[in-house]
């Protein structure tokens, strides 16, 4: 009987996780193109500011997160434009 | 055969029978019954026989339907077949397609992160190749000095190492071909730890976080010009570089764009080239020198106030200080002002500086220095010349720049090379410098004049006309102490040629 009660309940507590874990990676994805929609609108004037802006097709993505952190220090760029930034050099390639 | 044929002729033949009946019962009633009976007989026969056919039609019926049956089960499976055949055809179309593209770029550059490692090594930087033209038509006062028609060349490799996403390591050479023959330096080697979205801590060898030039203006190809201005050139008002650890970091106050930074520091502080007033900036400070230094502190702050959506461009406000000791408790201070506007094509920087200095048993050595620049970006020219001048033209970027210092002392030795230019034993460039005596002045000042011609947003060959105006006063010390009136200061010209790549 308790065989009978239990798996209900983990079949229920599994569609859980799953629905969350897909709407989890739904949501990642619309962070993702917001991020890339605000490092758009930041990479020409936050880069231009010191240096011509690079597209990001210089780079391979590898290399974006390294001179991403550099330039993160150098111009002390809040982390979450750096991460916008590094999302739209990486996508625009 | 027909049922209904049969039908009807048998009744046509029962009416004839019938006829013929009533015509014979009317001659003869023997007759008659004998042709009853037979008509009798003719229709059980009939009868029979429609049941016959009866049997027979439903027999065909049925193999009828069955065959239907049969034909419609066909059909189905010929739809079923065709069906699977497209999505085969499909299936196939996709998979040549796939083959034909090769993987996505994401699905490559997954399959190559893997590959490679977690670990990234980003080697970028920047070279130069250039040519200086300085026709020195005199000298300050009796001090050797010599024309300038020589070609030079700097490599800088930056070294960026990520291990892990919160730590950074990076390391920079300036190697370079020049007056001296080829030299190798290290003005940066130094760890990043990202601890958090507002604090980052760099420990090492780092650029001196004194205004934007030293740490984001001076690599070969980000500079608009091939010289430095004047306070960060020969004789440089604050230390080019510093041992030491900084805290730093930058967050959103307002819209997006509406930006402040911070960064605060702590070295081993300035030395300089000799115990006397005027003396170079030594950077960084050897660590024989940093034994007798008190730790020396600073900070940086910056203030971006316009917010993108505005339109109205991108403006940065920063402050600077250095305080701390250079040599058994001497002190030192400075701190400077500086701005960053660009909006379109047109960008304009400046900064200005101050710093004091103590000098044991002697006058205090106090430097101004500053400079203003401006560019503006041809890209929206268009000119009736047709679209090859014109597409020249959009990559052409004039500028402008007058930059100066203030210093009442010089150090003799440094304007005429003492060990750093024995091999010429007379006044030679540093790197990337015209090299004109007029630099050395107490009180320099400098109009410079530059085109640069864009070929890529990191590949440019630039020209510079350097014109300089050195203002008279000041004085010469001797490494002994002896100190001399500096006398005329000739106005020079000095004209430079650099290809520049960043990388």
């Amino acid at each position: 009987m308790k065989k009978l009660v239990l798996f209900p309940i983990l079949a229920l507590a599994l569609s859980v996780l799953i629905a969350a874990r897909a709407f989890a990676a739904g949501t990642d994805q619309n962070e993702k193109r917001a991020l890339f929609r605000q490092g758009a609108r930041l990479w020409p004037v936050y880069c231009a500011q010191c240096h011509n802006a690079r597209p990001g097709s210089e780079f391979s993505p590898q290399q974006w997160d390294a001179i991403m952190m550099h330039m993160r220090t150098l111009g002390n760029i809040p982390a979450q434009d750096s991460r916008a930034l590094l999302e739209y050099l990486k996508g625009s390639r | 055969m027909d049922w209904r044929k049969v039908m009807v002729t048998s009744i046509v033949m029962a009416a004839i029978s019938l006829g013929g009946l009533r015509a014979a019962s009317a001659e003869d009633p023997a007759a008659t019954a004998k042709e009853l009976r037979a008509v009798r007989r003719e229709l059980r026969r009939l009868e029979a026989e429609r049941a016959s056919d009866r049997k027979l039609i439903q027999q065909l019926e049925q193999k009828v339907d069955q065959m239907a049956s049969q034909n419609a089960e066909l059909r189905a499976t010929n739809t079923q077949v065709k069906n699977e055949q497209t999505k085969t055809g499909q299936e196939i179309s996709q998979i040549r397609s796939q083959i034909a593209a090769g993987s996505s770029k994401q699905q490559f550059s997954d399959s190559i992160s893997s590959y490679f490692g977690t670990h990234t090594l980003s080697i970028n930087g920047g070279a130069a190749v250039q040519y200086v033209y300085d026709a020195q038509p005199g000298a300050i006062d009796d001090l050797a000095h010599q024309s300038q028609n020589t070609f030079l060349f700097n490599w800088e490799p930056l070294f960026l190492y990520r291990p892990t996403d919160w730590i950074l390591f990076e390391g920079e050479l300036e190697a370079a071909f020049g007056p001296d023959g080829t030299g190798v330096d290290l003005p940066l080697a130094d760890f990043h730890f990202y601890l958090n979205d507002y604090l980052t801590v760099v420990a090492g060898l780092f650029d001196q976080p004194f205004g934007d030039w030293y740490e984001t203006q001076s690599p070969l190809w980000i500079n608009r010009f091939i010289t430095a201005p004047l306070p960060f050139g020969v004789a440089p008002v604050v230390p080019p570089g510093e041992m030491g650890v900084q805290l730093r970091g930058g967050l959103q106050w307002g819209a997006l764009g509406q930006d402040f930074d911070y960064t605060a520091w702590m070295g081993d502080g300035p030395s300089y080239s000799e115990p006397v007033a005027g003396a170079a900036v030594n950077s960084p400070t050897p660590v024989l020198f940093a034994q007798t230094n008190g730790k020396s502190y600073g900070g940086r702050l910056r203030v971006y106030p316009l917010p993108i959506d505005a339109n109205l461009g991108r403006l940065e406000l920063g402050a600077s200080t250095y305080n701390g000791k250079w040599l058994d408790g001497s002190w030192y201070n400075a701190w400077g002002l500086d701005y960053n506007y660009f909006i379109g094509n047109l960008q304009t920087r400046g900064e200005w500086m101050q710093a004091y200095r103590s000098i044991p048993g002697g006058p205090s050595d106090n430097r101004q220095g500053w400079y203003v620049q401006a560019g503006y970006f041809l890209s929206g020219l268009d000119l009736p010349f047709g679209p090859q001048v014109n597409n020249i033209i959009h990559k052409l970027e004039p500028l402008i720049r007058y930059s100066g210092v203030n210093q009442h002392f010089v150090a003799i030795d440094d304007v005429q090379g003492g060990l750093r230019n024995a091999f010429t034993g007379g006044l030679v460039p540093d790197f990337g410098v015209s090299g004109s005596p007029a630099l050395f002045a107490p009180h320099s000042r400098e109009v410079a004049l530059g085109l640069d011609y864009w070929i890529a947003p990191s590949i440019v060959w630039q020209n510079e006309f350097d014109i300089e105006l050195p203002e008279a006063g000041g004085t010469f010390v001797a490494a002994d102490g002896t100190m001399t009136p500096v006398g005329g200061v000739p106005n020079d010209r000095a004209f430079l040629t650099q290809f520049a790549i960043g990388f």
